[in-house]
């Protein structure tokens, strides 16, 4: 056994336990220290990559330490297709966070720096967790540095916005606690031996009317991480209020932990649950597309508008979840890393001209793009990656999901379909109302451009939009079979009624069952298809 | 009672912790006469003799004595070292307090090692007399301790309250004794357990006599809603007082409580006994929750949080089994160490006792004085029952316990308060980090408060995250206390 993910896991947190040691004072130790440390991280993360095999769908690298040995509680950490960019989203988000927050980030640097390195350590943890209560203890680790990084360096109503993610978070989290608590009992009482490892779980088979209840726990413990409208209303309190840095975590990488626990336990956990309940979640995802879409279409803060914009944007990961079809489900895990960059991107845009004018309203801005040629070219591609436009990422993950959706239910596609045109209405309507026109501000005349930090800072993100614009089998590729296997698995629970379902066999989840074999036998085809924009 | 009038061999030793506490208070009480000079000394000589009677447990033989109503065993053990560790935390941080005060002398701590004892009597008894005399001995030396401020009003009037309402309590509990005793011939748990399997054994006396006694042990719980001393007795005593009163007395009840309920269960179980202790649980946990809310003096926010811990403690005791009874020991040890790290942070701010000690007193202190800012929020998140740490653990092996025996319906209660709860936890920290006051807080903090606050942080940590010893100690502990 070899302990690379171990590795990149606990890097940060040692980094953050070293900088504790470190006096106060020197801002620039700090800075540049979680910098180092978040940078080593990344690079181990690509030592991971390099030795991820292609075309195995089980999880690899897996490490399995005893850690409360009489529940069956395993420290167990492991990656597969699904989690791998997650992991690497993660670890590329934090540096490029540190670094842009070297100069807007002028109070309680070490404090920052710490909490940023600690919350790293429960992103990655979440994502690479095998064990149900280490999951658990890596997504409840995240809240506090967030809590903080809003509270402590956020606007002016932080307090507000702070309290207000913790609660709405942690309200779901605890009722999926006791969800997770009976699961581990009715698999107890299946095999005798407790267990918290995701793959037993996978056994077990639940009553129906169980399964729903606790499909209810956990969805909505994901829902309102993801946000799914209606429970979205933490968000944009969120984003407005955290700085620069922790709008783009929260945005990069908390949000999807919510679309992933969805891929990762939800499905394969309550099978029977999903197909049925399928429908309402990506009627619920559909509504987020559209409302988000027209709420940001009449924001004037800026902040606002992107904040809304994933709501709308998250809808779509989620859509392509519950289409339950391979194409659509790797176009949501690619639009998860998709709008990790490009929402990413555009935060720390939007925190680059708020600390030079200290506003976001957009009527403040206006013909920005001649006194900041270089901001311009990279607002512009961040917001078409972000619009969908061919050859940038945004299409691509898009376009998977509406082509998968479009043959599980050509409505919902249709409708979130328009979501698209809406989200180039108000993406364009930015630009034009930022970037292009007469100067109308004389402040704006004088605007200096891109710092070199907030460049560097930047560019790999720009670099990977286009990356996956044109290449995106590079991502697909090591997640097909992954997918491949878990839908596999979601079909195999929901069809077995004999064992799944107790009472009576409930009509509705054998006619879905009915319909699947066909969409699944011939979804390798439909992976091609989808790949042809490889 | 079946009082043997031989003593069985090894009384003496089987006791070795109970005199080495009884004794040393009373060396303390002369040395505070005759050589007031060293009382800078107390608090360390106690701290060691504190060690020392934890070490002498190791030694002391398990076992039965005194014909049968003093039981020795793993369980009484852990529960001794849990009533040991809180008497210690809580020594460390009065000295700092006391020499503050100017409140130095011996009877303090001599009272502090009696009240103890009487804990442990309590944890061993398994007599109902037993119990009721460690709780007497108990309950004087809290009258005493409540009331140690003599120049502070709040703390008389604390002490005056903590002593009506406690003789209403000792009444209650040795008249439902006595009719334990009209009902079966026996206060001795064995004979009631005998008693109890017998048919028909269930009478309306007896469940008289339940409710007197679990209203009587109530009180001495906080649990709601017999809860109401609880705030003004914390608020008033010496902080150090209140850190410790919140914590032992409430674990030495639990265990006593846990073995009765254990003897019984056929009755319980024919009387819906459990029933009624759901009904106690579920009382504390929304009052103590949701009534924490509104409070901004700390001391009172802590005494309605732990109004709401015992609740939580409580769900465990609805089904008697060997993990319930590990529940509660684990969470009585976690407890302490975070509660008393809590109330230890509050005994440093340097104010005067009769004035509230509120939010506002903590405003900044998370980056003025960062070490005791962290610490009073990792008690707060463990409190809040946050991972990873202890108090993550505790609770969930409570409601793991709570599942497990079928009451779910209570965990969602006690889940759903605990989002109530994370809000005024929260608030704490709020105040910590995210609100500035300009000044910063008066802490004063010697080497034994930051010593005491510095093992709660360890232990609050180390059980967070490397549990399982912990667990297998405990579990097999409780198999000691069932008899299994």
């Amino acid at each position: 056994m070899d302990n690379l993910l171990s590795t990149i896991l606990w890097l940060p947190l040692v980094g953050a336990v070293i900088l504790v040691a470190v006096p106060r004072g020197r801002d620039e130790v700090f800075k540049t220290g979680g910098l180092l440390v978040s940078l080593a991280t990344f690079l181990v993360s690509l030592v991971m990559l390099g030795r991820f095999r292609e075309g195995e769908a089980g999880f690899q690298l897996v490490e399995t330490r005893p850690w409360i040995p009489s529940w069956g509680i395993n420290y167990s950490l492991g990656v597969d297709g699904i989690s791998l960019w997650l992991v690497l989203l993660t670890t590329l988000l934090t540096p490029v966070v540190l670094l842009a927050s070297r100069t807007s980030i002028t109070k309680y640097v070490k404090e920052y720096v710490i909490a940023m390195l600690v919350l790293e350590l429960g992103m990655i943890g979440t994502f690479l967790a095998l064990d149900l209560l280490v999951f658990y203890i890596f997504f409840e680790l995240m809240l506090l540095p967030m809590y903080l990084i809003i509270g402590v360096w956020g606007g002016a109503n932080r307090v507000y916005a702070a309290i207000k993610f913790f609660l709405f978070t942690i309200a779901g989290s605890l009722l999926m606690l006791l969800a997770i608590i009976y699961l581990v009992f009715l698999q107890y009482q299946e095999t005798g031996i407790p267990s918290f490892a995701i793959s037993d779980l996978y056994a077990i088979s639940i009553p129906f009317n169980v399964q729903a209840m606790l499909f209810f726990a956990f969805a909505l413990a994901f829902a309102i991480k993801v946000p799914l409208f209606p429970l979205h209303t933490w968000l944009p309190d969120a984003h407005v209020e955290a700085p620069t840095g922790g709008s783009i975590i929260l945005a990069g990488v908390l949000l999807k932990i919510g679309t992933y626990g969805f891929i990762r336990f939800v499905l394969p956990f309550f099978p029977e649950a999903t197909a049925r309940y399928a429908p309402w979640l990506a009627t619920l995802a559909v509504i987020g597309i559209i409302y988000g879409a027209l709420v940001a279409w009449v924001q004037a803060d800026l902040k606002k508008l992107v904040a809304y914009s994933s709501v709308s944007h998250l809808g779509f990961c989620v859509l392509g979840i519950f289409a339950l079809d391979q194409a659509a489900m790797e176009g949501s895990i690619l639009q998860m890393i998709n709008h990790g960059l490009s929402t990413g991107a555009l935060f720390l845009l939007v925190g680059v001209i708020y600390e030079r004018r200290h506003t976001r309203l957009m009527e403040d801005f206006g013909g920005l793009a001649k006194s900041m040629p270089l901001f311009a070219t990279i607002f512009v591609i961040a917001t078409l990656s972000s619009a969908g436009l061919p050859g940038l990422n945004g299409f691509v993950g898009e376009f998977l999901i509406l082509a998968g959706s479009f043959r599980w239910s050509p409505l919902f596609a249709t409708i979130a379909a328009t979501g698209v045109i809406l989200a180039a209405l108000y993406l364009l309507l930015m630009l034009q109302k930022v970037l292009f026109g007469p100067i109308t501000r004389e402040e704006n005349r004088t605007v200096r451009d891109m710092r070199w930090h907030e460049l560097v800072a930047v560019l790999p993100l720009v670099i990977l939009m286009f990356w996956i614009g044109f290449f995106p089998g590079t991502f697909l590729r090591k997640m097909t079979p992954s997918v491949q296997q878990l839908l596999t698995s979601v079909q195999a629970g929901r069809s077995a009624p004999g064992t799944h379902l107790v009472d009576g066999i409930d009509p509705h989840a054998r006619r879905v069952a009915h319909l699947e074999p066909d969409r699944l036998r011939d979804a390798p085809t439909k992976a091609e298809t989808g790949g042809g924009t490889r | 009672m079946t009082l043997n009038p031989l003593l069985e061999p090894g009384w003496l030793g089987a006791i070795l912790p109970e005199i080495l506490l009884a004794g040393f208070g009373i060396v303390l009480i002369l040395l505070d006469a005759f050589l007031p000079r060293l009382r800078g000394l107390f608090a360390p000589l106690t701290v060691i003799v504190l060690v020392v009677t934890g070490m002498s447990e190791l030694v002391v033989p398990g076992g039965s004595y005194f014909g049968g109503t003093y039981q020795i065993s793993a369980i009484t053990r852990l529960f001794d070292f849990t009533f040991l560790l809180a008497a210690l935390l809580a020594v460390m941080f009065a000295r700092d307090y006391l020499q503050r005060e100017r409140l130095e002398g011996g009877e303090f701590y001599a009272l502090l090692l009696w009240g103890t004892m009487g804990m442990m009597m309590m944890a061993k008894g398994l007599d109902l007399l037993i119990v009721v005399l460690g709780l007497e001995l108990l309950s004087i030396c809290i009258f005493v301790l409540v009331g140690y401020h003599r120049r502070a009003l709040i703390s008389n009037e604390a002490s005056l309250k903590y002593f009506l309402m406690g003789a209403f309590a000792t009444g209650f509990i040795l008249y439902g004794i006595a009719l334990f005793y009209g009902a079966t011939g026996s206060t001795h748990v064995a004979d009631l357990a005998a008693y109890a399997q017998r048919e028909g054994a269930l009478t309306p006396m007896l469940t008289i006599a339940f409710v007197m006694l679990i209203g009587g042990l109530g009180f001495k719980l906080a649990l709601a809603p017999f809860h109401a001393w609880a705030p003004d007795v914390y608020q008033g005593a010496p902080t150090p007082v209140a850190a410790w009163l919140s914590v032992a007395p409430k674990a030495a009840t639990l265990i006593a409580l846990a073995r009765l309920l254990d003897a019984v269960v056929p009755l319980s179980e024919a009387g819906n006994w459990t029933g009624i202790l759901a009904f106690l649980a579920i009382a504390s946990m929304v009052i103590g929750n949701f009534v924490a809310i509104a409070q901004r003096d700390l001391k009172r926010l802590l005494a309605y949080s732990g109004i709401a811990h015992v609740g939580y403690m409580m769900i465990a005791l609805l089904t008697i089994r060997p993990d319930s009874i590990a529940a509660i020991a684990i969470y009585a040890i976690v407890y302490a160490f975070m509660n008393i790290g809590a109330f230890g942070v509050v005994s440093l701010l340097a104010k005067n006792q009769n004035d509230p000690q509120t939010l506002d007193d903590i405003a900044g202190l998370g980056f003025r004085r960062p070490y005791y800012g962290l610490a009073l929020a990792i008690c707060m998140f463990s409190l809040a029952g946050l991972p990873p740490t202890a108090g993550f653990i505790a609770k969930f092996y409570i409601f793991k316990v709570a599942v497990d025996s079928g009451h779910v319906g209570i965990a969602l209660i006690g889940i759903l308060t605990s989002i109530v709860s994370v809000y005024y936890y929260l608030r704490v920290v709020y105040f910590l980090y995210m609100k500035d006051s300009g000044t910063a807080p008066a802490i004063h903090a010697g080497p034994f408060a930051t010593g005491a606050l510095a093992i709660s942080m360890a232990g609050i940590m180390v059980i967070g995250l490397f549990p399982t010893p912990l667990f297998d100690t405990a579990l097999e502990a409780a198999l000691s206390l069932l008899g299994r």
